[in-house]
């Protein structure tokens, strides 16, 4: 299947936009500023004058310091759990080695690349990407880290994860007493830091850039 | 992956996630022993626990997320899929496919409970929180929700039936 924006129907001068959605066929036009198009059949822009470089430019900032907090997030502990004078501080790999060391292996595993190793993948396949496409690079990888920013994009569970973490804090509170440790606030802002690099990552920008910078 | 093997495999990860979905919530996902007392909870046991202290927007939050969306996910892939290649309700398929990929990955919100959870289950005798054979077939069913959803592209909606020729 194409996969590609731009498409021209066989002895056509118009030029076809092809959405990245439904894949239904664009007639493409100029566009004054602020102006964008639509598909015709799905709704989804296929064509804007908003977003491009600048936003690009604020994705990179926001990854920046996504990965900055991710590897906070990942060494200070998240919340420290006392059951009569016995306590225990608990960091995201913490679980993972507790459901492994449990004989749970695949939801070892699935913790694993949901909390850490997917958005970690994520955030620094957008951060190489952008960077490369602020500064004009031709590096290698450049595709290879797009599909896989593209691909992993669904995967980001940090707000999830940050949710399961205000539950069980209040279901251990039944068991014994439980405090929030800095790992907590690292986590709620890697949680808004990954939705924003989300929001600005431009990737129509990207393929366009992809096209015209092989 | 051609486009007829997405919708095969989209199909066949539904059935299964349709059949995983009874174990995955009439087993036990973890037993929580305190003080010597075992108890072995339910996806909806853990609702239940939740509501009874008093946490009623918590229950419901769970509630939503893990018993609610995988069901929600497969109902509605399993209408979308059997209107593949029909030209009805398309836009209406486009938007809940939409749906269904933002709200997704909202059910793996019991695997990190679980996780978040078996971690303190190494501090003793005291309090112990154990994984169950239930979380396997949740993690399982799960997968197969995600994996076929995703797999199965927008696109595809508006593919033309094929007309046999003899």
């Amino acid at each position: 299947m194409m996969d590609s924006l731009t498409g021209d129907l066989a002895a056509s001068p118009e030029i076809w936009l092809l959405c990245p959605r439904c894949h239904a066929e664009c007639l493409d036009r100029d566009l004054h500023q602020g102006e964008f198009l639509r598909c015709t059949r799905c709704g989804t822009e296929v064509k804007s004058t908003l977003g491009g470089r600048r936003s690009i430019l604020r994705a990179w900032a926001f990854a920046t310091t996504a990965i900055f907090l991710m590897f906070l997030a990942n060494t200070t502990p998240i919340l420290k759990f006392d059951v009569i004078g016995n306590f225990q501080e608990n960091r995201i790999f913490t679980g993972v080695q507790g459901l492994w060391d449990q004989g749970f292996e695949p939801l070892a595993g699935l913790v694993f690349f949901s909390a850490i190793a997917a958005p970690a993948l994520y955030l620094l396949s957008v951060w190489y990407v952008s960077a490369l496409c602020i500064l004009r690079l031709r590096w290698p990888g450049r595709r290879f880290f797009f599909g896989m920013a593209k691909n992993l994009e669904s995967w980001n569970l940090m707000p999830v994860f940050a949710v399961a973490c205000v539950v069980s804090v209040v279901k251990l509170r039944t068991l014994g007493s439980v405090t929030w440790e800095p790992g907590a606030i690292w986590i709620a802002l890697l949680s808004i830091f990954t939705l924003l690099t989300i929001q600005f990552f431009d990737r129509r920008h990207v393929e366009i850039d992809l096209e015209e910078n092989p | 992956m051609t486009d007829r093997q997405r919708f095969d495999l989209s199909r066949i990860l539904v059935v299964t996630g349709f059949i995983l979905y009874i174990p995955a919530n009439f087993l036990p996902v973890m037993t929580i022993t305190i003080t010597g007392e075992v108890e072995p909870l339910t996806v909806m046991g853990g609702v239940w626990e939740l509501y009874d202290t008093g946490l009623a927007p918590v229950a419901l939050i769970v509630f939503l997320a893990s018993i609610m969306v995988p069901l929600m996910k497969l109902s509605s892939m399993a209408w979308i899929l059997s209107l593949h290649g029909t030209p009805v309700h398309r836009q209406r398929r486009m938007a809940l496919h939409g749906f269904l990929m933002r709200i997704g990955t909202w059910a793996m919100i019991d695997i990190f409970l679980l996780s978040v959870l078996t971690a303190v289950g190494q501090i003793g005798i005291l309090a112990s929180v154990t994984p169950e054979s239930g979380a396997l077939f949740y993690a399982a069913m799960l997968m197969c929700n995600v994996v076929g959803t995703d797999i199965y592209k927008p696109w595809l909606i508006w593919q033309e039936p094929k007309v046999q020729t003899t």
